[in-house]
């Protein structure tokens, strides 16, 4: 069964190779179409053509591109807008502006709603003053003056 | 090879690649029979060949800058390669157009080609199937199997070649390869 299924397939590729055989031009038309007259001059105005669009590309395309821009801008910014309610609604929600986040941190201060923001909620956590943190930065900065 | 007098392909890339028309010329003349023969074997007609010098030719001045040959067969080698992707776009236009207005076969072409399928039984080299019929069955492959078909079983090229003429990974020649020609026996069986 198996030896029948090959031999099919072979006769199959066969015929295939004689049908792509059968699509491709002959000789003939492979001649005709080298010696075809003008064919440099038709090759240069294509180029020229190109070259045409390529510069005038610049600022003929403007228009086109604000035509597309215009309402893809115009799609993102009702996004954004929408998302922005959705954000003040949710923050608005009881339960929901204090609820850990992980790591410590904590919605509100993620979400920067109340003045704060992450920064005082780090350093109430770790009960560090302004002051504090001024010296370490400065004791820091002088270790490494000294190495 | 050329006369001692003729400039080397490699001299005459960098000519044109620097303004020189005739440069640009003399490599046309060149080398326009190459494109036309490889042209030849995806497309029938006069009028498509052509086609495909102009568009070879038009991608080979505007890439002139990126050629960086050093011996001879290697500007033949990247022609051939622009050569190939101007037939693959052309194919996928042709099959674009010609799914929209192919009709189906008619129940004469089925029957011919049935009969001349079986009447040449092993020998099915010397069946007689017409161009048009050629190529309505082609149009139901895919412009990559289409030319991977054609540059392997009809040309002869070895996979690595086909890789490089194409940009494809040797892999996804052979993996085309193989499909390409088990959808090619697919719609053949139809007529066997």
């Amino acid at each position: 069964m198996f030896k029948r299924n090959s031999q099919n397939d072979e006769h199959l590729d066969r015929a295939g190779k004689l049908v792509l055989r059968t699509a491709a031009g002959d000789d003939q038309e492979i001649e005709k179409a080298v010696e075809s007259p003008f064919l440099f001059a038709r090759v240069r105005a294509r180029i020229a053509e190109q070259l045409r669009e390529n510069e005038s590309g610049g600022w003929q395309s403007l228009p086109l591109i604000a035509w597309r821009a215009i309402p893809a801008m115009a799609l993102v910014a009702s996004i954004t807008g929408g998302l922005m309610l959705w954000s003040g609604r949710s923050a608005g929600a009881p339960g929901v502006a204090n609820a850990p986040v992980g790591f410590g941190v904590y919605e509100e201060a993620l979400a920067d709603s109340n003045d704060p923001g992450v920064e005082q909620t780090v350093l109430s956590r770790n009960n560090l003053s302004h002051d504090d943190v001024l010296d370490i930065v400065i004791e820091r900065g002088a270790v490494e003056n000294k190495k | 090879m050329y006369p001692a007098t003729e400039p080397t392909d490699d001299a005459l890339v960098a000519a044109a690649a620097a303004g020189d028309e005739s440069a640009f010329e003399a490599l046309f003349n060149r080398h326009r029979r190459q494109v036309a023969r490889i042209a030849g074997r995806f497309f029938a007609q006069r009028e498509q060949i052509e086609e495909i010098i102009q568009d070879a030719f038009t991608k080979l001045y505007f890439a002139l800058h990126t050629y960086h040959g050093t011996h001879e067969a290697s500007f033949k080698a990247w022609l051939a390669q622009i050569t190939v992707n101007a037939c693959y776009d052309q194919l996928r236009r042709v099959r674009r157009r010609s799914e929209q207005t192919l009709s189906e076969f008619t129940e004469s072409e089925t029957q011919d080609f049935s009969s001349q399928l079986r009447v040449a039984g092993s020998d099915v080299e010397t069946a007689l199937i017409s161009r048009d019929l050629a190529l309505k069955l082609l149009t139901r492959l895919s412009a990559e199997d289409r030319v991977v078909l054609t540059l392997l079983d009809v040309e002869g090229f070895s996979v690595a070649e086909i890789a490089e003429m194409t940009n494809w990974s040797i892999s996804k020649v052979k993996v085309r390869a193989h499909r390409a020609r088990a959808h090619l026996r697919r719609i053949l069986r139809k007529f066997v």
